[in-house]
């Protein structure tokens, strides 16, 4: 090849554009297989029915406020850490912030003697301060989340029971109810509605989900969660703020925990020291049932709502059908990891329908 | 920045201006003891493209660092469009017009086409807390962008991690382009391509070059570099080694360059004199 | 690829079903080899569905209690559906609200925080259900729409225990063990023991029965770091046998007691490493409120003249700590 060849010719003009009703190729139904809840939803469906079937109570409006309560506060946060995993992260001191926030308001309302509202407000930004904690070290110190995170677990354990301890002389904040504000606060966040005693924690929880699912799908916030998640450095590189994205995620788990340990100091007119711990499993579980990657960069709101709704039907479930309670974690792992299995078959499926 | 639907510059090559568009004048650049870029100098035109050559360790990922806003240069300086500029972060380099495809942190994989595509720069519609991205504008704008490119994407849904890797690279160059960039950076885009994703490539640097666009294309591959090239940069540890325009250096002279010709020559001789010594 | 995955999914499938009827069947233990006194299995099953919640998570102090209400059970022909709460009052409640949720002739349940269970044991009055409750909340049991109470009143029973330590160990330091937080039986029995030993008295939190490790190497350097201790009350079978590793594997001198028994907790006693344990039976805490509460459903009938029934404190040390050993492994006492 001469190499006083000219420069490559410029190629001819792409040719006029393909007729556009070659988008009908993909199906609505490829388009739904492709989501990543669609596992999830079968799992809860088969799940669901099974229940229903065979036990009395389960199936019926009654029962259903049953699985819905237990499903509802393991909802909101679970909602709250799927988005956390989609942006890449993970926040082990969701559950222990359940009880850290009911005791401090439980405190702030019996102790320093606050109206319970303003213990809310209070609380709630106490919780929005130590989400930004746990972003600024996670981005700061380039520690993986689930090391910074973890220590903020020991140390909010710890707060815990000293702190309650050393204030109340038990292990436990009590006499909420005598507080000032508690009626109105109680019925907005701790109580329930209708004849069958649903409870107010799963409007919460619908909310949040609606407002997570419009967050990811609709809003550039959203795209720049997946694109954190995704691929970090690529994020960074078109501009997408990156430590402002995780901060607000970490912000978010925090104050999703505080709202449920706020529900649930209310409802119950009282905190326990040891409130939460274990739970922050639950809601990873949750969000992962749901579709979520634990890698980060793919997953759903909704997943991780059905992700807790599994959850709350397994539990109840199990309890009305009488099984020796003795094994009753184990038909959990499993019913949890068959979700999981058609979860993950779907989506092959339908990535396989594609091609 | 949010979407702008025009491109960046006039749809045939740009008059040859006498000046460059992006001039980089005595560059230096050190990490403690280590010389990482020691006065080097170059320019790119719009509508051109600018090859920087270099074998491994030359220095070419440090000078693109420098130019797309993510090192601070120690000495010398960065003009566009004769007015000097500094970079704080790659977001400053962006707003000024200079876009850079990494080579392997061009695309999102588990994202849509469409979502890569306005990444950072979505397109909005309403207002307060009822902004949201106008998905419907987006998707359209991408296709149409993308056509330009010669590709027809039939499903903006679908995840990019899908694509091939030319065509990957092909939605980095576009997004770069519609985003208004003056001057296009492109690391090492070939590198990890077969031969023929490699001619794509190529094709799409024509492309951007025909739209008006300044190109600068780091390589550490002549063969590819050389077809391609208005003008011709070779990097040796931290060094200019030289510059031509086309035409003043042929492709195999590139080459030789290019791995330090002299020590090639004599590897060649003294494993001809091993080979003839085992006959 | 797809191939395999269809039967991975369908082995867990058949594995899953599996275990299930194999636990479903697991319900009835088959316990008779303990029971050879009153076989009378009886003939007519009443037609009735008891609910016994407790806060318990699957220690041996439960299970005992666990054995005594699904006994009770078999021998009133009554269906007795057991669970736990693992300590968590939000569970508890939710748990008592599905048992109103079926309609259960009966809820027995423990009450480690009142506040926590009030509101749904209201509802379970409201719809009609009666109610026992059982090993804790004495004080609130009336107050919350109980029958009537089944149990040990702690300060007592601490208070006894107390004294008792301090005539063995002559003075000192008495480190009483809290394994559970929030609990406030617990809380009482620590209470009493200081009043009877007189002495100083402190109170020790260990990690818990979920991890007896933790807990024994925590009560050992307690021991190893606080040499003033003459004693060390335990609240509990499991963390009394920490407790005895500990005061073992510390080399120390004080004297050990404990609330509860296990099958471990006796042999200990019998060889002296355990002073003595006090017994609140809580397999009548699993066995009566059944009988009770099937008693109520079928004749209105009351127990206890609105006085708590007491099934403790009772004290096993080497004098009768034989013939109660037996009885301690087959997890009845």
């Amino acid at each position: 090849m001469s190499d006083q060849a000219t420069a490559l010719k410029p190629p001819t003009p792409p040719p006029t554009s393909v007729v556009d009703e070659r988008l009908a190729d993909v199906s609505l139904l490829t388009k739904l297989l492709r989501r990543p809840e669609l596992g999830a939803l079968m799992a809860a469906a088969v799940i669901g029915i099974f229940f229903a079937v065979t036990t009395d109570d389960f199936g019926t409006l009654d029962g259903a406020a049953n699985w819905t309560d237990v499903a509802s506060t393991l909802g909101i946060p679970a909602v709250a850490v799927a988005l956390l995993m989609i942006g890449g992260e993970f926040d082990l001191s969701a559950g222990v912030m359940t009880g850290t926030s009911g005791l401090f308001m439980g405190v702030m309302a019996t102790e320093v003697g606050m109206n319970m509202w303003l213990a809310i407000v209070l609380t709630l930004i106490a919780a929005g301060a130590v989400g930004f904690i746990n972003g600024y070290m996670v981005v700061r110190t380039k520690l993986p989340s689930f090391i910074v995170t973890l220590a903020t677990f020991f140390v909010l354990q710890g707060v815990n029971l000293g702190v309650t301890k050393a204030i109340t002389g038990s292990v436990r904040v009590a006499g909420l109810s005598d507080v000032s504000g508690y009626d109105s606060a109680f019925k907005i966040f701790g109580g329930s509605f209708s004849t069958y005693d649903y409870r107010v924690s799963v409007l919460w929880w619908a909310a949040i989900t609606i407002l997570a699912t419009w967050i990811l799908a609709r809003t550039r916030v959203g795209n720049w969660i997946f694109g954190v998640g995704g691929d970090a450095v690529a994020a960074r590189n078109v501009g997408v703020p990156v430590p402002r994205v995780k901060i607000g995620l970490f912000m978010g788990t925090a104050m999703a925990a505080a709202l449920v340990g706020i529900m649930i100091a209310l409802r119950l007119s009282s905190v326990q020291a040891s409130q939460g711990v274990g739970d922050e499993f639950n809601y990873i579980i949750a969000a992962v049932v749901g579709g979520c990657l634990l890698t980060g960069g793919f997953g759903s709101a909704i997943g991780a709502s059905v992700g807790a709704l599994i959850i709350g039907m397994a539990f109840i479930g199990i309890q009305f059908s009488g099984w020796n309670t003795d094994w009753r974690f184990l038909f959990l792992g499993v019913i949890l990891l068959l979700a999981v299995l058609v979860n993950n078959f779907v989506r092959r499926s339908a990535e396989g329908a594609r091609k | 920045m949010n979407g702008k639907a025009e491109a960046a510059g006039s749809a045939g090559r740009a008059p040859m201006d006498n000046a460059p568009l992006l001039e980089v004048e005595g560059v230096s650049k050190y990490f403690g003891n280590v010389i990482a870029l020691k006065d080097v100098s170059t320019s790119v035109q719009a509508g051109e493209v600018t090859c920087v050559l270099g074998d491994n360790g030359a220095g070419k990922s440090t000078f693109i660092k420098i130019l797309s806003g993510v090192h601070k240069e120690d000495e010398g300086q960065i003009r566009m469009n004769g007015e000097r500029v500094s970079f704080s972060s790659p977001r400053a380099a962006k707003e000024v017009g200079i876009a850079t495809v990494f080579q392997d942190l061009a695309t999102v994989p588990l994202m849509s086409i469409w979502r890569n595509f306005f990444l950072g720069s979505e397109p909005t519609v309403g207002a307060g807390p009822l902004r949201r991205i106008d998905v419907p504008a987006a998707k359209r704008t991408m296709r149409e962008e993308l056509k330009k490119m010669g590709i027809d994407v039939r499903d903006p849904d679908q995840p990019v991690g899908t694509l091939s890797g030319g065509e990957r690279q092909a939605v980095a160059i576009a997004r770069a382009i519609h985003f208004g960039a003056k001057v296009l950076i492109l690391d090492e885009p070939t590198s990890a391509l077969g031969v023929k994703q490699s001619g794509i490539v190529l094709r799409y640097i024509v492309q951007a070059r025909e739209r008006g666009v300044g190109v600068i294309f780091i390589s550490h591959n002549p063969h590819h570099a050389h077809p391609v090239g208005d003008r011709f940069v070779i990097l040796n540890r931290g060094k200019l080694q030289g510059s031509w325009k086309r035409g003043e250096i042929t492709r195999d002279e590139l080459v030789q360059m290019m791995a330090g010709g002299a020590e090639l020559d004599q590897l060649t001789h003294e494993l001809q004199r091993e080979l003839s010594k085992t006959e | 690829m797809r191939r395999v995955l269809h039967y991975v999914v369908a082995a867990l499938l058949v594995l899953g079903m599996a275990v299930l009827v194999a636990a479903c069947g697991d319900d009835d233990d088959g316990d008779s080899s303990s029971k050879n006194k009153d076989n009378v299995n009886l003939t007519q099953g009443r037609d009735l569905t008891i609910a016994v919640i407790t806060h318990g998570e699957g220690d041996t102090f439960w299970a005992v209690a666990k054995k005594g209400a699904e006994q009770g059970g078999k021998d009133m022909g009554v269906e007795v559906k057991y669970s736990e709460s693992a300590n968590d009052p939000q569970k508890h409640a939710q748990l008592i609200d599905s048992a109103v949720t079926e309609k259960v002739d009966g809820i027995a349940t423990s009450v480690p925080n009142a506040d926590a269970l009030r509101d749904p044991l209201k509802k379970a009055v409201d719809a009609g259900i009666p109610i026992v409750t059982l090993n804790s909340g004495q004080n609130d049991s009336a107050a919350l729409g109980a029958i009537t109470h089944v149990g040990q009143d702690e300060s007592v029973a601490g208070e006894a225990a107390g004294k008792r330590l301090a005539e063995s160990a002559g003075g000192g330091k008495l480190v009483c063990v809290v394994h559970e937080q929030g609990n406030t039986g617990l809380e009482e029995r620590c209470a009493g023991a200081k009043k009877g030993f007189g002495g100083e008295v402190e109170n020790v939190q260990v990690k818990g029965v979920n991890d007896i490790a933790t807990s024994t190497t925590e009560l050992q350097s307690k021991l190893q770091s606080d040499k003033d201790v003459s004693a060390v009350l335990t609240l509990n079978p499991d963390i009394a046998v920490a407790a005895r590793d500990a005061v073992q594997g510390g080399s120390s001198d004080a004297k050990l007691a404990t609330f509860d028994l296990s099958g471990d907790v006796v042999k200990a006693v019998k060889a002296g490493e355990i002073e003595f344990a006090v017994d609140q039976q809580q397999y009548l805490q699993g066995y009566l409120p059944v009988v009770f509460l099937t008693l109520y459903d079928e004749n209105n009938n009351t127990v206890g003249g609105g006085q708590p029934v007491l099934t403790g404190p009772g004290f096993v040390d080497k004098s009768n700590a034989a013939q109660v050993e037996k009885l301690a492994e087959e997890g009845t006492r």
